[in-house]
């Protein structure tokens, strides 16, 4: 022992020998083993493929194999990611070694994939053999303990029990419980081979057995493809589909920790790797089940979930730009001082630029060739029972009407521009006094303005019967368009009629105009589009629409503004007006984005297309998914979309979320800030946790007894709300408390010393800061409840065939008598998608399976969606609370 | 909030059961210890010119059964550093915390005896915390600056006492007063001393401030709400020496226009900066107050000596 701890080279050389590689390609083959139990278990390739399937199958493993190895050997041979370890390079090499040999395999001989699996684990069982025995043999060297120990001992001893029981089974029958016998033979049998040999035999030969035997029920075809054991005490069965991607994962996943053991030379270091690699096996594992999940529900529901997309260049570009932002970001970073590193890493980082851009240039050309890009596809649907073909396509094609989504995008560049460089309108006007007067005037008439469309909104367009408010309104609307426009040319007449000497002067002088202008004009033009459709007015002059006119000359005024502070800037040499002059010029490219934007908001609000130069702005963007954008057609030859669905299921979110929200964090205050920790809060503690372990099912009984007849006696939108925040409300609760209470007093106390009262405290500092653990329980919350499907059945219905998406906004209605409110849409059952799913699949009813899966898949998408904003949000807040 | 106050805390009925502890503790408690020396009374009797600015008379605190503060009694003068030194534990900082009812927060805390801030009693039951707070600020041992930028951790104290008005309605109504903040963040921050460091990057993160800084940002913080007062728990004890003695210079400085109390067991810093010393040794009890040159020079208690010069404990 203690000549093996003082050989030296040992610890620092590691040349790597037979023995070594052998066992590294081991491992690496139990790898290729595990994937592959994968692979035919979620039935990618069934287990009795042979023959073209079997050799495209393993084409594809091996081109995927050579290519991750080979991107990571070039990294690595260039330095970037740089792999020292003589393990991690060996296993690598075993990895393209083992999939080329399993391709060859399976090309030359025509074998079935189940055969080859069986293979695998025999060829596994003869390398850890081997192993075993040239370490005990003393021919290589190694460490090993004097036993395996009692824990592998118990582990293999339980398999044993498990296997002799299944082969004394099936060779004697269940009947006469000799399989009993079997059974205690082969668990007393492994358990001692394990624990009495000497380590390198204890923890091989019995794990070679194991997986020995495996491998030959499966080659010699005792278990085969077609297979089926159905015990007369179950009512279910064991397939060979089923039963053979189990043993292989098994078998593996023991291969793999004695290969480990082997490789690692037994003893201390033997554990660790084995462990090492069992852990991983098990992390990965959880990818595996998530990812196998998406994968399966996208192999199934992606293909119908895209029939007929179609969308515009242009837009398709739009839709892009968040892509393009991300993308220009990641690559800004800095590559770190390393000069070889920083040259390959900034190589990494540009290349989702360069897919970005990629994508963006095939879009731009279809923009100017003006030939669509379609990729025709069959799919398969039942309509009305009976299968049809669906001719369908995704085609990307030159369409120029750009829609609102363009000027949504404007609108938040606008936002984002004006938060970066302004901040607030607190330097307006300060030094000009016709500027502070209209300063001080125009907060004023935004606010008239926005009364005024409060009170159209509750008394509608005309009050009491007289046409008085659309004449009101009508006169407001023209004035409010007028004094916007006249606001953003102001600034222009004045910098061209003042008297100084030159142009760049007078630009800065009259630069509280221009600032004043573009945001003055920007808040009344809002407030006269937000009065326009309440009061139901359309304030058309002749053949001339005010309010788009007014927006696109306003946006034409801001970008004379650029053009004006441009000539300026080239003519002036000062440093610092340069500067000032280029802040205007911003200002001016804000303004016209802002106010392109509001033409946008017009033309949505008011559901009036409007062109110019050709281009034409519609209220409907030139996109096209009929699946998420179509309500289902019963009788149609086409089948439509789920869109009342989607939308169903978003509202509930919203309003879950919006009830279950204030609720819970205003819980969790109260609990850890103000109430003293006693028997209330345990009381509280304990139901909170309660309510968390409640079944889904007794919440929709709840509500389908309890809450329905109290809240208008039908399954509605609301009663599904309350329930889903029902559901909500104690992880909210939990984790909210948990977050309050990890803020450190410290904020508390030098709140205090301020003289700053407890509940200001609360608001200002504890919440800030205890908001990123908030928002994660409120993304864990929503992921669960999004997908919630039994008590929608029973509160919400499960409506299939609805004509049209609720529309909560538009059902709020102002009454003259109690309640004041009311809302038809909330008060009426919706569809919602995972009872949509439900109906489908596993009610049958009308519709098609394909339906279903695409139904799933796009579940699965609106999660994932909150899932994503969730994340943002809590970076957002994370970003804001640390110093970065 | 706890009510854990002696409420019934007339200044009259606190002379009475406050001599009756005084008693008790000079015949029987003090000499529990090291030393079985006597405190005398008029070790902590301490004479000035002008007013004070804190009276505090028969000041006792128990934390649950232990006896923190026993019998304190001390007259603080206006604009001037007073220094509180002691070993751990020894009740100084409980002290300070009784001085702007920071022990308040501490539900296991029981507070009798009487804290005049000017002549008006601040253990008061109808006392207006918020108004006393603002007239009595602290800073603590270790840098607490909020989550939030220099700018906003400025302005936050008088925002919340509705000092400064910003947001859209502040707006609306032409109200705003972020030209106000502006000012007031410059000025606290000149009066810290940071102004020059941080005048560029006020609306970066406080915490990205270094710990020195950060402590300067909590005394500029805590001047915003133009305190008269100022507490100071061991501001330097968590910084390295040159942010210390830029603590020191700011604290001489201060007290030009501030009545500061600052708790330290740094006893250098104590002779350096402060005008008046106290100190407390185990116990909880106030041994000696009084010239910080009395008190380091010739000191009347054999164990006052004992400690400054290192061999106490």
């Amino acid at each position: 022992m203690s000549n093996a701890y003082a050989t030296t080279d040992q610890l620092v050389s590691a040349e790597s020998n037979i023995y070594d590689r052998g066992l590294d390609t081991a491992i690496a083959l139990s790898v290729v083993g595990f994937m592959l139990g994968f692979v035919t278990l979620v039935n990618l390739v069934p287990p009795g493929a042979s023959g073209s399937t079997l050799t495209t199958a393993f084409g594809t493993l091996l081109a995927v194999v050579v290519g991750a190895v080979g991107i990571t050997s070039l990294a690595s041979y260039a330095n970037v990611v740089p792999v020292t370890s003589q393990r991690v390079r060996g296993v690598g090499l075993g990895l393209v070694v083992s999939t080329l040999a399993l391709t060859a395999f399976a090309t030359a001989l025509p074998v079935t994939m189940a055969t080859l699996l069986g293979i695998m684990l025999l060829a596994e069982a003869l390398a850890i053999t081997a192993a075993g025995v040239s370490s005990r043999l003393e021919l290589v060297d190694a460490e090993p303990n004097m036993s395996a120990g009692l824990l592998s001992g118990g582990a293999l001893g339980v398999i044993g029990l498990v296997m002799g029981a299944a082969v004394g089974g099936a060779l004697t029958g269940f009947g006469s419980r000799l399989w009993l016998g079997g059974a205690a033979v082969a668990g007393v049998g492994l358990f001692l081979l394990t624990i009495l040999p000497r380590e390198d035999l204890g923890s091989t030969l019995p794990t070679a057995i194991v997986v020995g035997a495996l491998g030959l029920t499966i080659v010699t075809g005792t278990i085969g493809v077609g297979w089926q054991w159905n015990p007369q005490t179950l009512s279910g069965g064991f397939t060979g589909g089923a039963v053979i991607p189990v043993f292989l994962l098994s078998g593996m996943l023991l291969s793999a920790w004695s290969a480990a053991k082997c490789r690692a030379g037994f003893g201390a270091r033997g554990r660790e790797y084995g462990a090492f690699l069992v852990i991983n096996l098990n992390a990965f594992l959880m990818v595996a089940v998530m990812a196998t999940i998406v994968v399966f529900v996208t192999v199934k529901g992606a293909g119908y979930a895209v029939h007929g997309l179609t969308v515009g260049a242009l837009t398709a570009l739009v839709l892009l730009t968040p892509a393009l932002l991300v993308a220009v970001k990641f690559a800004r970073t800095p590559a770190g001082t390393n000069d070889w590193n920083s040259g390959a890493r900034q190589l990494f980082r540009v290349l989702p630029l360069a897919a970005v851009g990629a994508l963006a240039a095939m879009f731009a050309s279809v923009l100017v060739t003006g030939s669509p890009l379609r990729y025709v596809y069959d799919y398969t649907v039942q309509v009305n029972r009976q299968g049809k073909t669906l001719d369908t396509a995704v085609a990307v094609t030159p369409d120029t009407t750009i829609g609102t989504l363009l000027l949504t995008a404007l609108a938040m560049v606008l936002a984002v521009a004006f938060f970066r460089s302004f901040g607030s309108l607190r330097k307006v006007g300060v030094q000009s006094e016709r500027a502070r007067l209209i300063r001080r005037a125009v907060p004023t008439v935004v606010l008239v303005f926005v009364m005024l469309s409060t009170l159209f909104l509750v008394l509608g367009p005309a009050p009491f019967g007289l046409p008085l408010g659309g004449t009101l309104g009508f006169a407001a609307v023209v004035g409010g368009a007028v004094a916007a426009s006249g606001l953003v040319v102001y600034p222009l007449a004045g910098v061209l009629t003042s008297d100084e000497p030159t142009l760049a002067d007078s630009a800065q002088r009259e630069a509280p105009l221009f600032t004043l202008g573009v945001f003055g004009g920007l808040g009344l033009l809002l407030a006269t589009l937000l009065l326009q459709p309440v009061a139901g007015i359309n304030p058309q002059v002749g053949p001339v629409n005010l309010v788009p006119v007014i927006a696109l000359g306003a946006a034409v005024a801001s970008l004379a503004l650029v053009a004006l502070t441009t000539v300026a800037k080239r003519s002036s040499e000062e440093t610092i007006t340069r500067r000032v002059l280029a802040e205007e010029r911003r200002l001016g490219l804000v303004g016209a984005a802002g106010f392109t934007a509001l033409l946008g908001l017009h033309v949505a609000v008011t559901s009036t297309s409007f062109t110019v130069l050709g281009v034409s702005v519609a209220n409907k963007g030139s996109i096209s998914w009929p699946m998420v954008m179509e309500a289902y057609i019963p009788l149609g030859a086409e089948p439509g979309g789920i869109m009342p669905a989607i939308i169903g299921t978003v509202w509930l979110v919203i309003g879950a979320t919006l009830f279950a929200v204030p609720l819970g964090v205003g819980a969790a205050v109260f609990l850890t800030e103000y109430a003293e920790q006693g028997r209330f809060t345990a009381v509280v503690e304990t139901a909170t946790n309660a309510l968390w372990s409640t079944p889904s099912i007794v919440f929709g009984l709840f509500g389908a007894a309890f809450l329905i007849p109290r809240l208008g006696g039908d399954e509605s939108l609301l009663t599904g709300m309350l329930v889903l925040g029902f559901m909500l409300l104690p992880l909210v609760l939990i984790t909210s408390r948990e977050s309050i209470k990890a803020v450190p007093d410290e904020y508390r106390d030098a709140s205090a010393a301020l003289g700053v009262t407890q509940w200001e405290t609360i608001k200002s500092v504890v919440l800030p800061a205890a908001m990123p653990g908030v928002i994660t329980g409120v993304i864990l919350g929503v992921g669960r409840i999004a997908g919630e499907t039994a008590p929608l059945i029973l509160v919400l219905g499960s409506t299939l065939n609805a004509k049209a998406g609720v529309n909560v906004i538009d059902g709020f209605q102002f009454v003259s008598e109690p309640p004041f409110i009311v809302n038809d849409a909330l008060m009426t059952a919706s569809a919602s998608l995972p009872t949509q799913v439900w109906a489908v699949i596993a009610a049958g009813v009308s519709g098609s399976p394909q339906m279903g899966w695409a139904t799933a898949f796009i579940l699965l998408m609106v999660v994932l969606t909150f899932y994503a904003v969730g994340i943002m949000a809590r970076t957002y807040f994370r970003r804001k609370l640390n110093y970065e | 909030m706890s009510n854990s106050i002696n409420t019934e805390a007339s200044t009259d009925t606190q002379t009475n059961s406050g001599q009756t502890i005084e008693t008790d503790s000079l015949s029987t408690e003090t000499t529990a210890g090291e030393s079985d020396e006597r405190i005398r009374e008029a070790w902590r009797q301490y004479d000035f010119d002008g007013n004070a600015k804190l009276s505090v008379e028969d000041l006792n605190v128990w934390y649950g059964d232990d006896h923190a503060l026993k019998d304190v009694s001390m007259e603080i003068p206006k604009k001037s550093v007073t220094a509180l030194i002691g070993p751990s534990g020894c009740g100084k900082s409980t002290y300070l915390r009784c001085l702007n009812r920071m022990n308040d927060r501490i539900k296991a805390a029981r507070i009798d005896g009487s804290v005049e801030l000017e002549g008006t009693e601040i253990y008061d039951p109808n006392a207006n915390l918020v108004e006393l707070r603002k007239r009595i600020g602290m800073v603590f041992q270790s840098p607490n600056p909020f989550p939030k930028s220099i700018r906003e951790n400025i302005s936050y104290g008088p925002r919340k006492h509705g000092d400064i008005n910003k947001g859209l309605l502040a707006r609306l109504f032409g109200r705003d007063d972020t030209a106000k903040e502006g000012e007031l963040v410059e000025h606290s921050l000149k009066q810290a001393a940071l102004w020059d460091e941080v005048s560029d990057r006020l609306d970066d993160n406080a915490l990205g401030l270094s710990g020195g800084q950060q402590q300067r940002l909590c005394i500029a913080r805590c001047l915003a709400v133009d305190p008269e007062v100022i507490l100071m728990d061991e501001p330097a004890s968590a910084l390295d020496p040159i942010a210390t003695s830029k603590i020191e210079d700011l604290v001489e400085e201060l007290s030009k226009e501030y009545t500061v109390v600052i708790v330290t067991h740094n006893m250098q810093q104590a002779a350096r900066i402060s005008d008046q010393t106290a100190v407390f040794l185990t116990g909880g009890e106030l041994v000696e107050y009084d010239d910080t040159d009395k008190i380091f020079e010739s000191p009347e208690s054999q164990r006052v000596e004992d400690y400054i010069t290192g061999k106490f404990g």
